[in-house]
């Protein structure tokens, strides 16, 4: 058998007759290769990394909040991160630099973007466009079991001399390249062999999801009748193919700058700092990107399918995430707008960077669109959803600020800042895994989450994020700076005192509530109601298989009619109309599906 | 053998069968490492060129232009293995692909060797030589190395390296699976895959001989 | 395999002389012209470069033979490379 036809052949064969012998345990639940189970593996790994980096910021807080006091149960933790003295631990200042540094690398590395990327990337894409699996199993088990170690590498750095890496998740050199100033010396290299075998994890990932979405979608599953989750996975694993190698390069050099005495970004001996920069952003400002576009994915299956409407504007929304992905390559400078770089390439960063505001834009208004006039269920996937929009446009808007020059010179570096980011990335980001979660929890586990428990989860986790992160955005005008241990040393900074309190304070509210999911998660896994194929009765492929869906998903190579939004449609007596339902008249010249050739039996395709 | 029947669709995409059109996909991530190795190369050598050699100053032209033949030749070799198990020639492939990894070791080989003959000189990716140099060398005479120069060539160089390393272990690998009779004329990916990674490292190193070498 | 099969073999050993034939040219151009300013030289140098590596890519690595959408998604780093080159060296500089 050719190559090719192998290819279609294993396709084929999918779900029907598989000579199933038992899968050993360790093969299905370790070192799995079966896209959902790998989905559940990153799914579990990065929740335990969300609560990691909860906890560093639950103690950051403290700091800020309680300048200098001592930390309640604080006395367990070692002298290098806390200074003890009769009343009890207090943080120490370069602790609270691994603290920032960690949080930060934690949360964007090991919690978000594994959760975006790895789990809704692995259980989506095959299911979404009709194939067995992805198109490399086995490589598909490389990318989780690469990030494991990676994950435990930044753990360890905790634990040895000096602590973990200080020098903030940007990891800015100079600074970086010496433990002189951070007085981090292994814990600065852990985090950067940690970071590129992880980056080497999600590679390969992206290579499995690219080659996955050409060449494995069912018959007339075109590229726009691809659902907008799939859509977002694919451009999102565009950016990850040529962004992270960038990253991988610039953590190589700086790795040799602080082992072997390279001099690449070191201005003690001839080298560029700003060098470190622009490769970084280079890096760093796809990546924004790749956290945000999968949850603008999710939030359209859930908005469309709650709302029961179709998506609005289905094309725009699809050109507009191309248009973010190509755009987001040429707006990197804008995190730099304070090097000192010539104001004619700052000019043209600003205007790149409004202009990729236009796309996020087309997004948004699509999204009210889907919502106007449409039959609205507030159920827990779909307050998740809605406060991804409306948070979202809050961090957008605060965006725009930043975006210009003249202003973004003013609030660099500030809690405006933090504000903004924290608005797109769990405002955004993070609600949009609690809808995603609760949305296709029934596919992956076969039971519902708990609805009243998620609704008093959602409105509890969004009153205290606003409470906790809106005023911020007063606090970065009024000068206080990012990732200071004790602000109130400058007389202009005491009166937010009472402020930073008052968002610490809230913190905690927020941190302890995610229990509550946590709670929910794990007894819905054993206790929830159970579910059925198609309990949202949405149209795309996924819902038309058993949930959990078996080894190979399809039974029979599904046929693909239409698009994935049909929703409300005339041509259904049900409120929706998924996507292989063959059409009433039979399919005909516009069902997309191409006209049977006959051929010989036995003769080659 | 299963035999596509009428209903089914024609494979979607762009006609690449998985196996070559994940490998292209790999390849362009590599495109994008080395852009960021040879780019900081060149960046550096804007910002700083009196920190870098003249050609043919510190490092061995004609000797690195021998191997860079050894490369190409190599590819050859490859397109050849690729061509002999088209035609199902089980010994050709065999044959030209143990040619490969000759060749590839020696271009390896050829490039340790011409690191020890760097480093002896004195010519490192590090500091301490610079600064020797710096401080006592008289007026317009030659830097050698240093944390510039020499860590910009061993970087670039030396992952290059690796990559032809890598390769040469995944070709003995193919060439174990060959003599098993894992291929055929039908069934040839293997072979491709690898031939278009080995090329890949090829074309790599002919720019960057001509970037580094050269220019 | 069915995808461009139906063609003859390409002129690998053609493409392996006009290899070698840079490669001297190359060296020779990088040793003999040496009086040339700087910018002209490197120009002139990776203007070959980049057609052996053209080369390569459509004839050893079959690129000249595959669907044409092959060739978009190959291309697509390049522009990449290009802009961060040159956008940094115009800061730092």
């Amino acid at each position: 058998m050719s190559t090719t036809e192998k290819d279609i052949a294993s396709a084929v064969d999918a779900g029907g007759q598989h000579d199933h012998h038992e899968i050993p345990w360790i093969r299905k639940y370790v070192f799995a290769t079966d896209h959902k189970m790998i989905a559940k593996q990153f799914m579990f790994v990065s929740l335990f990394f969300l609560v990691v980096g909860g906890a560093l910021a639950g103690m950051m807080r403290f700091q800020l909040g309680f300048p200098g006091q001592p930390m309640p149960g604080a006395g367990i933790l070692p002298d290098a991160m806390m200074a003890p003295t009769p009343d009890g631990a207090i943080m120490l200042p370069e602790f609270y630099n691994s603290l920032v540094t960690m949080h930060g690398t934690i949360m964007i590395f090991f919690a978000i973007m594994p959760l975006l990327v790895g789990l809704f990337g692995n259980l989506l894409i095959p299911l979404q466009i009709g194939a067995e699996d992805m198109a490399f199993p086995r490589l598909n088990m490389a990318s989780f079991w690469l990030a494991v170690p990676a994950g435990m590498l930044m753990l360890a750095s905790f634990a040895v001399e000096g602590g973990a890496a200080g020098a903030g998740w940007t990891s800015y050199a100079p600074l970086s390249t010496s433990g002189e100033w951070t007085g981090v010396y292994l814990g600065q290299q852990l985090w950067l062999v940690s970071l590129t075998i992880l980056g080497f994890s999600s590679l390969v990932g992206a290579v499995n999801y690219i080659t996955t979405v050409i060449n494995m979608r069912a018959p007339g599953m075109t590229w726009f009748r691809i659902p907008l989750a799939t859509w977002s996975l694919f451009v999102t694993a565009v950016l990850v193919l040529l962004a992270i190698p960038i990253l991988a390069g610039a953590l190589i050099m700086l790795l040799f700058d602080q082992t072997i005495g390279t001099g690449f970004f070191r201005s003690d001996v001839g080298g560029e700092p700003l060098l470190w920069q622009h490769l970084f952003w280079f890096f760093g400002h796809p990546e924004v990107y790749i956290l945000i576009l999968p949850a603008m994915g999710i939030t359209s299956e859930v908005l469309s399918n709650r709302a029961r409407k179709p998506i609005f504007g289905y094309h725009s929304m699809v050109l507009a995430l191309i248009s973010i992905g190509f755009l987001g390559w040429i707006v990197w400078g804008h995190h730099m707008f304070q090097s000192g770089m010539n104001p004619l390439l700052g000019t043209s960063f600003m205007i790149s960077t409004m202009a990729i505001a236009v796309p996020s834009a087309i997004k948004t208004f699509n999204w009210l669109g889907t919502l106007w006039k449409a039959d609205i269920h507030l159920d827990v996937p779909m307050l998740h959803a809605l406060s991804f929009v409306s948070m979202f446009i809050i961090g957008g808007l605060s965006g725009i600020f930043m975006a210009s020059t003249p202003v973004d010179i003013y609030i660099h570096d500030t809690y405006f800042i933090v504000a903004h980011l924290h608005y797109v990335l769990f405002g955004g980001s993070l609600f949009a895994i609690f809808a995603g979660i609760t949305y296709w929890f029934p596919k992956m586990f076969g039971r519902m989450m708990n609805e009243p428990l998620g609704k008093v989860h959602f409105v509890l986790t969004f009153i205290f994020y606003n409470l906790v992160f809106f005023p911020m955005h007063n606090l970065g005008l009024q000068g206080m700076m990012r990732r200071i241990y004790d602000f109130t040393q400058y007389d202009f900074l005491q009166p937010l005192q009472p402020m930073n309190q008052f968002i610490t304070l809230f913190a905690f509210a927020l941190i302890t509530t995610q229990v509550l999911f946590v709670i929910n998660f794990f007894w819905s896994i054993s206790k929830g109601e159970k579910a059925g194929n198609n309990p949202w009765h949405s149209n795309t492929l996924e819902w038309t298989v058993p949930s959990p869906p078996p080894h190979g998903n399809f039974a029979q190579m599904p046929t693909v009619f239409r698009g994935p939004y049909e929703y409300s449609s005339p041509e259904s007596d049900d409120d929706f109309l998924p996507q292989t339902t063959p059409p009433r008249d039979g399919p005909g010249p516009s069902s997309g599906v191409p006209e049977p050739t006959p051929t010989p039996e036995g003769a080659e395709a | 053998m299963t035999t596509i029947t009428a209903d089914r669709a024609p494979m979607a995409g762009m006609k690449v069968y998985h196996l070559k059109l994940g490998m292209w996909v790999f390849l362009l991530s590599e495109v994008m490492f080395f852009t960021g190795l040879i780019g900081a190369y060149v960046i550096l050598r804007f910002a700083h060129p009196d920190a870098f050699g003249e050609p043919g100053v510190v490092l061995n032209v004609p000797l690195t232009a021998f191997n860079t033949f050894v490369l190409i030749c190599s590819s050859v070799t490859m397109v050849k293995a690729f061509a002999a198990i088209e035609q199902n020639d089980q010994q050709g492939l065999q044959k030209w692909l143990l040619a490969t990894i000759l060749l590839g070791a020696f271009f390896v080989g050829v490039q340790a060797w011409e690191y020890t003959l760097l480093t002896t000189e004195g010519f490192v990716p590090m500091a301490e030589s610079y600064h020797a140099i710096a401080r006592g060398a008289a007026e317009g005479s030659e830097v050698i190395g240093g944390p510039l120069y020499g860590a910009t060539f061993y970087t670039m160089t030396g992952f290059h390296g690796a990559h032809v390393s890598i390769g040469v272990f995944c070709l003995c690998f193919t060439l174990w699976r060959a003599r098993k009779g894992a291929y055929t004329a039908g069934n040839l990916g293997g072979v491709e895959i690898m031939g278009l990674y080995w090329h890949f490292v090829d074309l790599v190193w002919i720019l960057l001989f001509t970037i580094v070498y050269l220019i | 395999m069915e995808t461009g099969e139906e063609h003859k073999s390409p002129p690998y050993m053609t493409v392996f002389v006009v290899l070698a034939a840079l490669t001297v040219a190359e060296v020779l151009f990088a040793l003999l012209f040496t009086g040339l300013p700087k910018f002209w030289m490197a120009v002139g140098l990776i203007f070959m470069a980049v057609w052996k590596a053209v080369l390569v890519a459509m004839y050893y690595m079959h690129l000249r033979f595959e669907p044409k959408r092959l060739w978009i998604l190959v291309a697509s780093p390049i522009p990449l490379a290009i802009i961060l080159v040159v956008v940094v060296i115009q800061e730092i500089f």
